[in-house]
């Protein structure tokens, strides 16, 4: 049989109700995915809004909370960092849903290698004795595996806001009204609760309020030392400014998305995308350590613990993002127990989006939307709509007509030549963080075997 | 297929699956079960946890963190390889108490100790002891559950490696039997909460070979944690007054959670308590400070100190070792591993003989780092 329109569906609506599909389907699923992921870069580019989640490790049940939390695909925008599998206890659904998805929807979904995608690892940690478990065979293991030598290594978000449209929701019980900003500011950071309550509101400095683009443009919402080291040319994210048009205020740079984090083998983007990547993820080199590294208050580069991968400091950072015109980069990989943790001066933040990881760590989980620019023609706007009109005028969720801004790149390309930006600190995108916990136990129907050693007794 | 070389199944589902919790009626604590039978299902959790433990330490000398031959002579389970953190873990618990245990035994090494392990298990701790130090004068005592030595017993009679470390001239090995006596080795099946019950009409029970007089460490590695505040401060009462005179030098060591109000600690209280295993003194001492205070009210007053297993990891171990141990497995789950970490601590207090001097645990111990 083949996989594809009705059956897809079938298949779609089969994984959701958390039911492994049959062998058969999953090597026709796992055969078309190839065939469209092969078609990406190393590096996708990605246009936002689009909500960018960490770590999920086969908790499907929090994963069917992520969605609720953060909308469904097609209607929301998803770029998922990687580390599908192994730990929880329903990897293959997982990430033969999302599989799925991807293939039913392309453009709406986007899925990043994470270092968990690869042989080796599953089959310490869990896939591999769970696809052998759930088939009688390893079959489905390594029709995945294959998969995953094809899934990209980064993605990069253009065209992100710098501030956002302030949420029209309640404040969350437990916030003073008080410390919240007024809805009028430039809302550079937003976070809330599954429930969709305010808990925290952040405003740019007062400068940015204004509509004019050069008060924008000078305004310096970061104080980080830049090393200067400026060579700029080519497209967005290769070290040019991705910026839109001069004469919008939405200024910020593109966001890298990336599993782990940097190599001390990459300097410019433009190199992730020269790698081989159709290969398990090696042990050592740049494609590892951009799946494996971790930001640390260090200067430069450390040794990481982790036997893989590097560690790098908040100046590795603010060079690679200046050298490369980004924002920020967003990584998952490392657990944080409030789901996300901005480091560096907001240079780089790790969304983590499994909640209480492993059932056993009690942390909550995260996501982070960007919203769009309006440089992106064909979406759908709020309000006035004004241009430069600090970026707001994005709707969640209103994002029909994806890839409708055939002349975006242009623009982007066009102010690089003029070069307005170089040397300067760039506002990073406006960042809504919706926080969430795992889903009720009753929902999830643990399996009665439950793993022997959880803690040490 | 002829009938023998047909599998039994059964054999290959380990005990969790195939009996003991499982087999119990009332489901997972259960509604409608009394108190006896909540206590039974929850003791019946507890002797089970050993096993949990025995496989930790087997998957840890496979993989080479740990140089124990005598781990798998006791597992009953087919062994199944932990995850890396959990390992680590297991590692980092075990080498520090061998530390501690160490600097005990090396301390005035001609003069006779004694090692009283409480819940030991399937603990093999006296027979490395013996490998490691030959000529110890070292009386070694284990308790439990009579389910449980039981079962070591019968490890012990089935393997040569085992047995041949007892003296030959004592107390045989019959089959069946739940207690071992000898001048170095003893096994007392009891439960430890008939020592708290004892008043002057009902003595607490003998313990053959507990010399009153000897410097004594007291072991407890995740076991009195297991019981109330009270019954533990009047077991240890009962070691410190009863079994030992008054004077005598003594010493316990605790390996048990810690931090149960954060959301990791919350978290183990009600996965735990989904498996009856309920942890009584972890909300009554939640933190290092709150197990030397006490370490300190129980009687150990020359000494009272505590490290999570975090600290325990970056001090105690050398660069070397971390080096060696690093290199075993990748491990991806760092944060995990920490959160682990600081939620276990290993705490150690001790008094000296009633001189005031110095006396052997201060000197093995008091350059011991703690956390601070």
């Amino acid at each position: 049989m083949s996989i594809g329109g009705s059956d897809l569906d079938r298949a779609i609506t089969q994984l959701r109700a958390c039911k492994p599909i049959p062998e058969n389907q999953v090597r026709e699923l796992c055969y078309k995915a190839r065939e469209l992921l092969i078609e990406e870069g190393n590096v996708v580019g990605v246009d936002a809004p689009v909500t960018i989640c960490g770590d999920i490790h086969g908790q499907f049940h929090d994963l069917m909370e992520l969605f609720r939390v953060g909308g469904d695909v097609p209607d929301t925008n998803y770029l998922f960092m990687g580390d599908f599998v192994d730990r929880g206890f329903y990897s293959l659904e997982s990430f033969l849903l999302l599989l799925c998805l991807k293939v039913r929807y392309p453009d709406r979904i986007t899925l990043i290698r994470g270092n968990h995608e690869s042989r080796q690892i599953t089959t310490v940690y869990g896939f591999y004795d769970e696809c052998l478990r759930k088939y009688g065979s390893v079959n489905v293991w390594r029709y995945c595996c294959e998969v995953f030598d094809f899934l990209a290594l980064g993605a990069l978000v253009t065209g992100a806001a710098t501030s956002l449209t302030p949420t029209d929701g309640p404040i969350a019980e437990s916030i003073q009204s008080m410390d919240i900003p007024d809805a009028d500011c430039d809302i550079e950071i937003e976070t809330l609760n599954a429930q969709g309550e305010i808990m925290y509101r952040y405003a740019r400095n007062s400068d940015s309020q204004s509509s004019a683009a050069s008060q924008a443009n000078s305004n310096a919402a970061s104080s980080s030392p830049i090393a200067p080291t400026p060579s700029n040319t080519g497209p967005a994210g290769t070290g040019a400014t991705s910026s839109a048009n001069g004469s919008s205020k939405s200024e910020t740079g593109a966001v890298l998305c990336v599993h782990g984090g940097l190599s001390p083998l990459i300097d410019t983007i433009d190199k992730i995308r020269l790698l081989d990547r159709k290969q398990e993820v090696p042990h050592e080199g740049a494609m590892c350590d951009l799946l494996w590294s971790d930001p640390d208050e260090i200067d430069g580069w450390g040794l990481s613990p982790r036997g893989a991968g590097f560690l790098f400091g908040a100046d590795i950072v603010k060079c690679f993002n200046h050298k490369n015109d980004l924002s920020l980069i967003a990584r998952a990989h490392q657990l944080v127990m409030e789901g996300f943790k901005e480091m560096f001066e907001s240079t780089i933040v790790t969304v983590w989006s499994a909640p209480n990881y492993c059932y056993r760590c009690g942390n909550v989980a995260a996501i982070l939307e960007l919203g769009e620019d309006g440089s992106n023609a064909g979406f759908v706007r709020r309000g006035n709509g004004e241009r430069g009109g600090g970026g707001r005028g994005w709707v969640l969720g209103s994002n029909d007509g994806p890839n409708a801004n055939g002349m975006s790149n242009e623009n982007r390309r066009l102010s690089s030549v003029l070069g307005d930006s170089m040397g300067r600190p760039r506002d990073g995108p406006g960042r809504r963080y919706r926080v969430f916990e795992a889903a009720p136990q009753d929902s999830r129907g643990m399996p009665a075997k439950k793993p022997v050693a959880d803690y040490f007794l | 297929m002829a009938a023998k070389e047909i599998p039994d199944l059964r054999t290959l589902l380990g005990p969790r699956r195939g009996g003991g919790l499982r087999g119990r009626g009332g489901g997972r604590g259960g509604f409608g079960t009394s108190h006896e039978e909540k206590e039974a299902v929850r003791d019946s959790a507890v002797r089970g946890t050993d096993q949990d433990a025995a496989g930790s330490r087997v998957s840890c000398v496979e993989l080479g963190y740990l140089d124990d031959p005598y781990a798998e002579l006791f597992a009953t389970q087919a062994s199944t390889r932990r995850l890396p953190l959990l390992n680590r873990g297991t590692y980092v618990r075990t080498s520090a108490i061998d530390n501690l245990v160490d600097r005990f035994l090396t301390t005035s090494p001609t003069s006779p100790k004694q090692v009283i392990s409480l819940g030991a298990g399937t603990d093999t701790r006296f027979f490395r002891l013996k490998d490691k130090y030959p000529n110890a004068q070292l009386i070694y005592h284990e308790l439990d559950f009579s389910s449980n030595t039981t079962a070591k017993l019968h490890s012990i009679r089935k393997h040569s490696q085992l047995h041949q470390k007892l003296p030959t001239n004592t107390h045989p090995l019959s089959p069946q039997s739940d207690s071992y006596h000898s001048p170095i080795y003893n096994i007392h099946p009891l439960d430890l909460r008939s020592l708290a019950a004892s008043s002057s009409d009902t003595p607490p029970p003998n313990l053959p070979n507990l010399d009153p007089s000897v410097s004594t460490l007291i072991l407890s590695e995740m076991c009195l944690i297991y019981l109330q505040a009270s019954t533990v401060s009047s077991i240890l009462k009962t070691f410190l007054t009863h079994y030992l005179s008054p004077t005598t030098p003594a010493s316990l060591i605790l390996y048990e959670p810690i931090l149960p109000h954060d959301a990791f600690g919350r978290t183990m209280i009600s996965n735990l308590s989904t498996r009856n295993i309920v942890l009584p003194t972890l909300t009554a001492y939640p933190e290092l400070g709150d197990q030397r205070m006490r370490l300190k009210q129980c009687g150990f007053i020359d000494g009272y100190k505590g490290a999570d297993t975090r600290f325990i990891w970056r001090n105690w171990v050398s660069e070397e070792e971390k080096e060696r141990v690093a290199s075993l497995e990748m491990l991806d789950e760092l944060e995990e591993l920490e959160l682990l970490l600081r939620h276990y601590c290993v705490a150690w207090g001790w008094r000296d003989s009633a001189s005031g001097e110095k006396d052997v645990f201060s000197k093995a111990w008091e350059d011991t780092r703690e956390q601070v």
